[in-house]
């Protein structure tokens, strides 16, 4: 078996947790990108327009009225408080003659008229408090004259969004995609072993041990309703395999006793010498031995259909007329047999049966009841509805069956031991049983009366209603 | 009657033709379905003995094709399927009748006469039935013997009317409780014994002459 440490690796629920954590990772990827460009790039863009602006103006300046006027406007621009822009000018020769810089941080272009960009860094005064240097972003232009002109921006703040960004990116993203991973590994685990255990019931279903059952959690959860299924099945298996084990026991027991009755018969015959007519009578008994071996073969051939199911033949049909065609039809035999018969049939008895296999089910109980009740007792078929439910019964004054007995009464070939002079082949009531378990229903046998001791049986079939 | 067996068990189709033969059948014997069809419809038969497992040609497929090229001759499935579901796919297929294997002789023999006779009673819808003195009109629902009115039970009519449409012939118990009651089963109980011998005792008590004979061993017959 496969159940290594690891097995869950190549769990469908482990690959998707695996799937869902790189899908996850690449999600957040591309969410973090979109969330750095629409913030970081805005801001660039931003700051790169207004210094295109702000140089623009102050070239307008110079080319309009020359360097003096530009001199002029970068002393007024200084006075503006809490302007962004920083500027220095200087001299063909690159001495200062404006200016925020000590000295130009960049080396100037020699090419006139043209806009170098350039990065550098800056102070920002801070009252009271050393001030702080900042990155900063220009524009550098050598003017006609001669003279160098820069124009910066502060762009400081523009680089933490970035680097906190970058950050979360690369902290965040990586603990998501493991938190991702191991609650696959969690949750696979989990399947795994339910699966697992399944997959062990079956195992041992396979290697011949019918008796396992899956365990249930109680969760209800899919594993749960698998393994309830696969232990109804199992039971139904079981059930199956004990009670056809059983009728090929049985069929051989039951079979050899008429056989060899048979046999006995044909050879006694054999031996002495007969008139025509005793010849005629064993014949006769042979034959009617014979046909009762073939109803035998019958009732057992039906019953392994039963069992094999046929659930799609059941309509749905009210079963009072059918009731009442019975008790027409058995009302004779028992006031022949000297028993009294008794019959209440109630309205709406609708279900989702065979007539068919239901009709011969009672008759079944009925013959039953008649066969075991000794004279002048009394028989009676009652049928009724409850909210959810049909329910018929059939009860008798015969002798009944002992409680601990009612369980294998249902069995195929199970005989009473009193039963078992009686004719009959122990198939009756387990075809009733195969009928109620075909209409999910069930028989339960009771005793019919109670005093002065409990006597009689009371066979009370009940079907699920069809409304 | 002149009876075609379509049955490829030699042993079976032996005994078939011996129990036919017995109640004074002709009979032949096909041993596939393709043969069974062709001598189907070549030969003039008053009866079709057909079982639902064939060689060639399968027993449904064999009854349909034979119903379908216009073939009137009534058909006996025999099978050892007995569902209900069987029987009814059976009966669809155009058969008339339909015994599970295994049988007892006398219900196959019962069967096969009542098949015959079926063609020939078919032609006028019959209104009264006449058995010696005992007589039936289906229309008013009455029945008299001699001229003396009997009153029957719905179902004691039927079964009367059942025995009577087979006067003369044996008609098994197992054949009462399909056509009569319409189940296919065999209760354990004499139920239908019971049935006969009240309506025995409403028809022939009275009597001299016994109409409705116990036929040892297969069942009933109603004869004048």
């Amino acid at each position: 078996m496969s159940s290594g440490r690891f097995a869950f690796v190549r769990t469908t629920t482990f690959r998707l947790a695996l799937v869902y954590s790189v899908l996850f990772g690449l999600f957040s990827f591309l969410l973090l990108s979109y969330l750095f460009q629409a913030t970081v790039g805005s801001l660039r863009a931003e700051a790169d327009q207004r210094l295109q602006a702000e140089m623009s103006s102050l070239e307008l300046a110079f080319y309009g009225f020359g360097i003096e006027r530009l001199e002029q406007s970068l002393i007024e621009r200084a006075l503006v408080p809490g302007a962004p822009f920083r500027y220095q000018l200087e001299t063909p020769q690159g001495e200062r003659l404006i200016g925020d810089f000590p000295n130009l941080p960049v080396t100037p272009p020699n090419t006139v008229g043209v806009w170098g960009n350039v990065s550098l860094t800056i102070e920002v005064p801070r009252p009271g408090a050393e001030p702080t240097l900042t990155e900063a972003e220009g524009r550098i232009v050598r003017l006609t004259t001669g003279h160098v002109l820069l124009v910066a921006i502060e762009t400081g703040e523009r680089s933490r969004i970035v680097r906190r960004i970058t950050q979360a990116v690369t902290t965040a993203a990586p603990i998501g995609v493991l938190l991702a991973l191991i609650g696959g590994i969690f949750i696979s685990r989990y399947a795994a072993r339910r699966a697992e255990q399944l997959t062990r019931t079956t195992e041992a279903v396979v290697a011949g041990n019918l008796y396992v059952r899956a365990p249930v959690q109680g969760s209800g959860d899919e594993f749960d309703r698998l393994a309830t299924h696969l232990n109804t099945m199992l039971e139904k298996l079981e059930r199956l395999m004990a009670s056809s084990r059983h009728t090929g026991d049985s069929i051989a027991h039951d079979l050899r006793s008429p056989l060899s009755r048979l046999r006995n018969r044909l050879e006694t015959a054999l031996l002495g010498e007969m008139s025509t007519e005793t010849a005629r009578d064993t014949l006769a008994h042979t034959v009617e031995e014979v046909d009762r071996v073939l109803a035998t073969f019958n009732a057992i051939l039906r019953l392994s259909r039963l069992d094999a199911g046929a659930e799609g033949r059941l309509v749905r049909f009210d079963m009072r007329e059918m009731l009442l065609e019975l008790a027409d039809l058995y009302e004779p035999a028992c006031e022949d047999a000297g028993l009294k018969f008794e019959s209440e049939i109630g309205h709406n008895l609708f279900v989702l049966g065979d007539r068919e296999l239901l009709a011969q089910a009672i008759s079944n109980l009925l013959d039953n009841a008649i066969k075991y009740t000794p004279e002048n007792g009394s028989i009676s078929l009652k049928a009724m509805r409850t909210n959810d439910e049909i329910i018929i019964e059939v009860s008798d004054t015969g002798p009944g069956i002992a409680e601990d007995m009612r369980e294998r009464a249902k069995e195929r070939f199970f005989r009473l031991d009193e039963a078992r002079t009686q004719s009959g082949s122990g198939l009756g009531l387990a075809l009733v049983d195969s009928v109620a378990d075909l209409h999910k229903g069930e028989i339960e046998l009771l005793w019919a009366h109670e005093e002065p001791e409990p006597f009689g049986l009371k066979t009370v079939f009940s079907l699920p209603r069809e409304r | 009657m002149r009876v075609l067996v379509i049955e490829d068990d030699r042993e079976h189709a032996k005994f078939i033709n011996q129990v036919l033969s017995e109640a004074g059948h002709e009979v032949a014997i096909a041993e596939n379905g393709a043969d069974g069809l062709i001598q189907a419809r070549e030969g003039e038969f008053d009866a079709l003995v057909v079982d639902r497992m064939l060689p060639e040609k399968d027993g449904l497929k064999l009854v349909e094709e034979y119903r379908n090229g216009g073939g009137q001759t009534p058909a006996l499935f025999l099978s050892a399927l007995s569902d209900v579901d069987n029987r009814v796919e059976g009966l669809k297929a155009g058969a008339d009748d339909y015994l599970a294997k295994p049988f007892a002789p006398q219900e196959l023999a019962a069967r096969v006469e009542a098949l015959g006779r079926r063609q020939a009673s078919e032609e006028p819808p019959v209104t009264k039935l006449k058995v010696a003195d005992l007589e039936m009109d289906l229309l008013a629902r009455k029945v008299w013997r001699a001229g003396q009115k009997i009153d029957l039970q719905p179902r004691e009519f039927r079964l009367l009317e059942f025995l009577m449409r087979h006067a003369g012939q044996v008609v098994t118990r197992t054949m009462l409780l399909e056509k009569v009651w319409d189940y296919h089963f065999d209760p354990q109980t004499n139920v239908i014994d019971v049935h006969v011998s009240r309506l025995r005792a409403k028809i022939d008590k009275d009597f001299d002459e016994q109409l409705l004979q116990t036929v040892r061993g297969a069942g009933y017959c109603l004869q004048g």
